[in-house]
């Protein structure tokens, strides 16, 4: 059995969890050894913390999100659908994926203009223009997300595409909406059939069935117009090593033609690689050819990026950086769709994301509201008398159930309950004089509600 | 007061989500099937840039007329009593039947390079997403390959011909024979007829006539002999090709063969092109290609198999030497059938009777046809 390394993406997936402000601090804590000497501590402790804010929010949120909380998505997403409401094969293309209900008396939704929002920061765009890839713009990852038809087409809509190779079916049936000006996660297990989904789309192979479209263009009848359109890499980039990257990227804006030679400077600085440009590709590090990947994908000034495992073989450093530069690849109104195994690259750089295992689409839509309607999270609640909290929870109804552990009473929350719960049982205990002295919550995340919903790591199906 | 110049527009559709979703232009001629000059030109550029390649066309075709040519000019010059001048009718086959030979090995990895490269070096599938016609992809590499070794051939036969035209001893008068015996040079079959009825004991020593229909033995020559004597085509072709090694081509030969050498190169490359696409292996391609020419040609044309002469003539190398111009000796000094009547005046210098101009033209052509057409169709259905 092919098994995931659970504690790897754990490493990285330490979880959304967080503490709410309340009742957070112990009793008569901060009284305890002041002096003359604390109050100095304090000043530098204080100033130590505003400096590090200071630094953290001139940067993107993007490495340590997790640290911060999960932010709310800048446009509001309709309430989550309960556990197993989401079909497998994916909804046709006139039902909303997210559940939020289509506009009346328009089937095909809103037009462009009133349906693709883009909430981007102005801040600073020329930052990631610049090759600072570190220091690209401030702004919420999460895009606004549409899941009504646009006018103009889906950036990716397939409908049964499958592809076999012999007995072996690759692609299964696949129905795929892939929205416009997103991060949009195709997310499964090694041999799910990511790449060949991508290989199909693209023209690299053909498809044995089923129809599919790029940016409202069906291919393959028109993928010569469809791919002028689009940029990709497709497994890992790969280059003419004894060229230089320049060279390399000379041969590519010759084969597509039109602007892409003059795009050729721009697209290097894009991707910060201009000081190596003139330099072969086989002196290159595995994190510049993925650079030097992007920036041909960018020749073509696309609407739509597809980009296969695109973190792989990148260290931490290089990760962040490709993460960044695929936000900022958003921010400007592409659409990027980010194959990867890697949950938490996913989780990270999407605004919504599609699970594919055994090369069927067993779920889709924005990743808050699949995961926050995937399973139950969980509350430790630290309190003085557990016993009588748990009692007091227990008859209200609130919540799925509590349980005493040695650190004080831990409350499951139901499937799709709010944050507002946590904000009510706080209130409760408080109200029946139980002392509160922390509350912690535990969010399914990406990783376990994958788990779910694969079939890889027991036959859960 | 001057108005602010507008800024330039942005290459990269930075920060301008509206005009992205706009777009919808396709650049033009993307589905064309015929190749763009720049597409042409960045191809050349990845085949010139692989330097092992480059080296190996260098040593191959450039390097043995350099160093030849170049030790002989150097003898001559150091002790011209002992080394006579560098250009020598003899030495200039040799060098241009080594430079026919390695030509085509040259040019078929050459083309087995330029189909494969961009499939083993990953390149192929980011140049099918970039929606250009695959047949244009395939016919860009045809006047990129070829761009390296037509020149490449062009300056080595240049130098051969420059060397054996102006540090040549001079031209003889007569053409020796067998037996010693000289005829004067540049006869037609006519002038060398009359001669031989003229001369009929040093003719006799010079030429092995067969015995002519109906005689009893050893054809007669002489003043009583009859008009046209059954051998007299061989005995010409034995004249012409003393001739031909014992001068230095003229100026219209050495053009014919120059451009012989160009078309067996063109056929290597293209050969190797169309097999190296179909076959999506450069080693394969080459090893199949070296040894058609160095082991099934070479069979082929030495030896008339009973019953299979027409398919031994389907061998483009086979129809190529057929194709051989009368002022270059063969490979090997062997063989030799009628002289005129081909193209370029060919004598069908081979142990297998001449084939037709037509049949040889169409052997040709076929070759290059049918492996660009399979290589082009494999490239334009292969899973990228």
């Amino acid at each position: 059995m092919n098994a995931i390394d659970t504690r790897a993406v754990s490493h990285y997936l330490a979880g959304p969890a967080r503490w709410t402000a309340a009742a957070a601090v112990p009793k008569g804590g901060l009284h305890h050894g002041f002096g003359g000497g604390g109050i100095i501590l304090v000043i530098l402790v204080l100033a130590a913390l505003v400096f590090s804010v200071t630094r953290i929010r001139g940067r993107r949120h993007t490495a340590h999100d997790d640290d911060w909380g999960r932010r709310p998505p800048t446009a509001p997403l309709s309430p989550a659908e309960p556990p197993g409401t989401a079909t497998p094969a994916g909804p046709p293309p006139h039902v909303t994926l997210s559940g939020a209900p289509a506009a009346a008396g328009s089937p095909a939704g809103p037009g462009p203009s009133d349906s693709f929002v883009t909430p981007r920061s102005p801040a600073s765009p020329g930052a990631a223009a610049n090759g600072d890839l570190s220091t690209a713009p401030g702004r919420t990852p999460r895009h606004a997300i549409s899941f009504e038809r646009p006018a103009d087409g889906w950036a990716v809509e397939t409908h049964g595409l499958t592809k076999r190779f012999g007995a072996n079916v690759a692609v299964n049936g696949v129905e795929l909406l892939v929205p416009r000006g997103v991060a949009f996660g195709y997310l499964g297990p090694n041999g799910a059939g990511k790449t060949t989904l991508i290989r199909t789309l693209l023209g690299l192979t053909r498809a044995d069935g089923g129809t599919m479209s790029l940016l409202g263009i069906p291919v393959p009848a028109e993928r010569k117009r469809a791919q002028a359109r689009v940029g990709a890499i497709v497994d890992e980039p790969r280059f003419h090593p004894h060229l230089t990257g320049r060279d390399n990227l000379r041969l590519l804006a010759a084969a597509r033609g039109g602007d892409a030679r003059q795009r050729i400077g721009p697209s290097l600085e894009r991707v910060g690689l201009s000081a190596r440009a003139d330099d072969k590709v086989s002196s290159y590090s595995m994190g510049m050819r993925q650079r030097l990947g992007v920036a041909s994908c960018l020749l073509g000034d696309p609407e739509l990026l597809v980009l296969d495992e695109p973190m792989n073989g990148l260290d931490p450093a290089g990760m962040h950086e490709m993460r960044a530069m695929i936000i900022s690849l958003v921010d400007e109104g592409r659409t990027v769709v980010l194959s990867s195994h890697l949950l938490d690259e996913v989780e990270r750089t999407c605004d919504a994301v599609a699970i594919v295992d055994r090369g069927r689409v067993v779920r889709q839509g924005p990743i808050d509201e699949l995961t926050r309607g995937a399973s139950a999270g969980s509350l430790q609640v630290d309190c003085a008398d557990p016993a009588r909290a748990a009692q007091l929870i227990d008859e209200a109804g609130i919540a799925a159930g509590t349980s005493l552990t040695d650190a004080g009473m831990t409350v499951t929350l139901p499937a799709g309950s709010s944050r507002e719960l946590v904000a009510d049982i706080n209130r409760r205990l408080v109200d029946a004089g139980i002392s509160v002295y922390g509350l912690q919550e535990t969010r399914a995340s990406l990783e376990e509600w994958f788990l779910s919903v694969t079939t890889r790591l027991g036959e859960h199906s | 007061m001057t108005s602010p110049a507008p800024a330039a527009e942005p290459l990269l559709s930075e920060g301008r989500s509206p005009a992205l979703r706009g777009r919808t232009t396709v650049p033009r001629r993307l589905g064309a099937a015929l190749p763009t000059w720049d597409l042409i030109a960045t191809k050349h550029l990845e085949l010139r840039k692989r330097r092992g390649l480059m080296i190996t066309v260098a040593v191959m075709i450039i390097a043995p007329t350099v160093l030849v040519m170049g030790l002989r000019l150097g003898f001559h010059l150091f002790d011209p009593a002992h080394n006579g001048p560098a250009g020598d009718p003899g030495v200039f086959s040799a060098l241009a039947n080594l430079m026919a030979e390695f030509g085509f090995i040259v040019a078929a990895v050459v083309g087995a390079a330029a189909a494969t490269t961009d499939l083993s070096d990953g390149m192929f599938r980011y140049l099918v997403i970039t929606g250009r016609s695959r047949l244009a992809l395939y016919l860009a590499r045809i006047p990129a390959g070829l761009a390296i070794l037509v020149p490449a051939v062009a300056v080595a036969f240049t130098m051969l011909c420059l060397v054996t035209a102006y540090e040549a001893v001079p031209q003889p008068t007569t053409v020796g024979m067998n037996n010693g015996v000289s005829i004067p040079a540049n006869y037609d079959q006519a002038q060398l007829q009359t001669w031989v009825r003229q001369h009929p004991a040093a003719a006799g020593q010079a030429f092995q006539f067969g015995p002519g229909p109906g005689s009893g033995g050893s054809t007669k020559v002489g003043p009583g002999a009859p008009a046209s004597y059954p051998g007299i085509a061989t005995a010409f072709s034995d004249y012409t090709a003393a001739e031909d090694a014992q001068f230095n081509p003229a100026p219209n030969e050495m053009f014919k063969i120059g451009l012989w050498l160009e078309l067996e190169i063109g056929i290597g490359f293209m050969v190797g092109l169309g097999l190296g696409s179909l076959t999506g292996q450069r080693t394969l391609s080459t090893i199949l290609l070296i040894g058609l020419e160095i082991i099934v040609t070479p069979i082929l044309a030495r030896t008339a198999i009973p019953y299979f002469l027409d398919g031994q003539r389907l061998d483009v190398g086979v129809a190529m030497d057929q194709l051989r111009p009368a002022a270059l000796g063969p490979a090997s000094g062997g063989g030799g059938g009628p002289g005129g009547g081909l193209f370029f005046g060919g004598r069908g210098a081979l142990g297998i009777p001449p084939m037709a101009t037509w049949a040889m033209i169409s052997v040709i052509v076929g070759w290059i046809v049918v492996w660009s057409v399979l290589g082009a169709w494999r490239m334009m259905t292969r899973d990228a």
